[in-house]
């Protein structure tokens, strides 16, 4: 199931707070989808220590759209939709 | 599904002490400039030449404004563009002590007359500089997709550069290492390329990003940022050498006046519309970093209007004009903006530092990790903001009534510096607290 979270319109430190409560929510099966301004360079690596695995493309309302679920949950990662704003990548 | 898992080091944010060290130097430099100017009084601010005002003036430059943007920038790159500094530690252990032997060195070469001085103070920052300049650039090229707040710095780096080639030649002429003709117009080109490239196209290309992120406002017109660093950069290219025909006779004073219309309209337009986006920002609260910022775009306007009355002919010769410039190009515009950036750059490092910590270690709901208000309150980021625009201020007079007013604007600088350190120190100390207490958790599992 997809938990969207829109952190376009948020100042510093608040995109980062609010999409670390939101992983704790994820259940198997569930991704979030991050609408943010800019790319969030220095969240990647605390996805990696959480256990996430994440997808970044350009597009969205906001400018970037960032998909993100936990590692091996492969029924989550086949649920994200194909980009609708690039080209369509080739699915794993 | 290309899934960027582990494509990224993990350490793509560098230590806290890179830019730290540069953070927590700086204020030094110009409580060293405030020292200065309470010793030399009135002679710091009779004319741009005295020795007492050359080392007052790049204590600021260089020793204030440098090394913020430097550590700014290591810190930035990364966060921005995920192109983190090669051997970022490394750079910054040298980049830091060159410069930093050089500012003390370039001041001391200034106030005693010592070409000994000069020379060290020369090799010094020509190292350092270029240490720092050769690291940015490996960290600039990697990127694949630069947008524009990456062109603005590329060319801020390049802007550098030139400054850096300008300073040593001027530096070498000055201190009777070379024999060197047009003196005054290269040294003049030299405080062109610093204030008008690097400083302001800097400020220009990290506007592009902190302007919308951090106050909330609508994004920057997309044709003003394609187009306005490289507008800048072209125009400073032209006026350089139309400046030097100038000075060796080949071309009346008004060609170069005349040109440097131009880049004096296109930061005038910056300033206009960073004011205006900010007057249509989405969240209304006052912020101390805005405040900052809007003093910064003000003193653009007010540096052209400066400009435009040192037109008149008769005017372009009194000492204080030049001054007068000198003060709101430095203290309005450049201190103004670099100083508010630190009250966001320094409690978000401190917080992103220990709240990566925190993930790391699983310890949520076991150690507090502060917010940026807890860090460093807003009540003492406002005391140093009055003491800098009092400064400022008394600084304006001081250039007309220097004998009266030039150590109580030294006395007011060195408050503000002082309150700019403590509060650095504040979030740094805060910052080693809740760190110790991460390492208390780690130590007990």
């Amino acid at each position: 199931m997809e938990h969207a979270l829109d952190v376009s319109g948020l100042e510093p430190p608040e995109p980062m707070e609010r999409i670390l409560e939101a992983l704790g929510t994820l259940e198997k099966g569930d991704y979030l989808r991050i609408m943010h301004r800019r790319e969030p360079y220095l969240i990647y690596p605390m996805f990696e220590n959480m256990g996430f695995a994440w997808h970044t493309r350009p597009g969205g309302p906001a400018g970037y759209e960032i998909f993100v679920w936990r590692q091996n949950d492969e029924a989550a990662c086949a649920e994200i939709p194909p980009s609708r704003w690039s080209q369509p990548r080739k699915q794993k | 599904m290309q899934v960027n898992r582990s494509s990224l080091s993990l350490d793509q944010a560098p230590p806290i002490s890179v830019p730290f060290r540069f953070f927590l130097t700086a204020p030094v430099f110009g409580l060293l400039a405030a020292l200065l100017l309470l010793i030399y009084g009135p002679e710091a601010l009779s004319t741009r030449w005295a020795p007492a005002t050359l080392a007052l003036t790049h204590l600021i430059t260089l020793g204030f404004l440098g090394l913020i943007m430097c550590g700014a920038m290591m810190q930035m790159l990364p966060v921005l563009a995920g192109s983190p500094v090669p051997s970022v530690e490394w750079v910054t252990a040298v980049v830091h002590l060159l410069l930093s032997i050089g500012v003390l060195a370039l001041a001391a070469g200034f106030l005693l007359g010592a070409n000994a001085l000069l020379h060290l103070a020369l090799a010094a920052l020509g190292g350092g500089f270029l240490v720092f300049i050769a690291a940015v650039a490996i960290a600039l090229k990697r990127i694949q997709a630069p947008n524009a707040t990456i062109n603005g710095m590329r060319l801020a780096v390049l802007a550098l550069f030139i400054t850096v080639m300008l300073g040593l030649t001027v530096g070498a002429g000055f201190s009777g290492m070379i024999s060197l003709g047009l003196l005054i117009p290269l040294t003049d080109v030299h405080l062109g390329w610093g204030l008008l490239g690097w400083v302001g196209l800097l400020v220009i290309s990290v506007a592009y990003q902190v302007v919308p992120m951090f106050q909330l406002t609508p994004e920057y017109p997309a044709r003003l940022t394609r187009l306005l660093a490289w507008a800048l950069f072209g125009a400073l290219m032209i006026w350089a050498p139309l400046y030097l025909a100038w000075g060796s006779g080949g071309l009346p004073r008004l060609a170069p006046d005349v040109w440097m219309l131009a880049p004096a309209a296109a930061y005038g337009l910056f300033a206009g519309v960073t004011l205006w986006l900010q007057q249509n920002r989405r969240r209304r609260v006052s912020d101390i970093t805005l405040l900052f910022w809007r003093t910064g775009m003000v003193a653009i306007a007010v540096c052209l209007l400066i400009w435009l009355w040192g037109l008149i002919p008769a005017e372009a010769y009194r000492p204080a004009w030049p001054l007068l410039l000198g003060v709101w190009l430095l203290f309005g515009m450049a201190v103004s903006v670099v100083n508010g950036m630190l009250y966001k750059i320094v409690p978000f490092l401190a917080w992103f530092h220990l709240q990566s910590r925190q993930v790391a270690l699983m310890s949520m709901g076991k150690v507090k990790v502060p917010n940026m208000k807890e860090l460093i309150p807003d009540r003492l980021a406002q005391r140093q903001l009055y003491a800098h625009l009092a400064t400022l201020i008394l600084l304006t007079l001081a250039v007309f009534w220097p004998g009266f007013l030039a150590r109580i604007a030294g006395l007011s600088l060195g408050v503000s510096c002082i309150l700019l350190l403590l509060n650095m120190l504040q979030a740094t100390r805060r910052y080693r607290q809740v760190n110790q207490e991460l390492s208390e958790f780690a130590a007990s599992r």
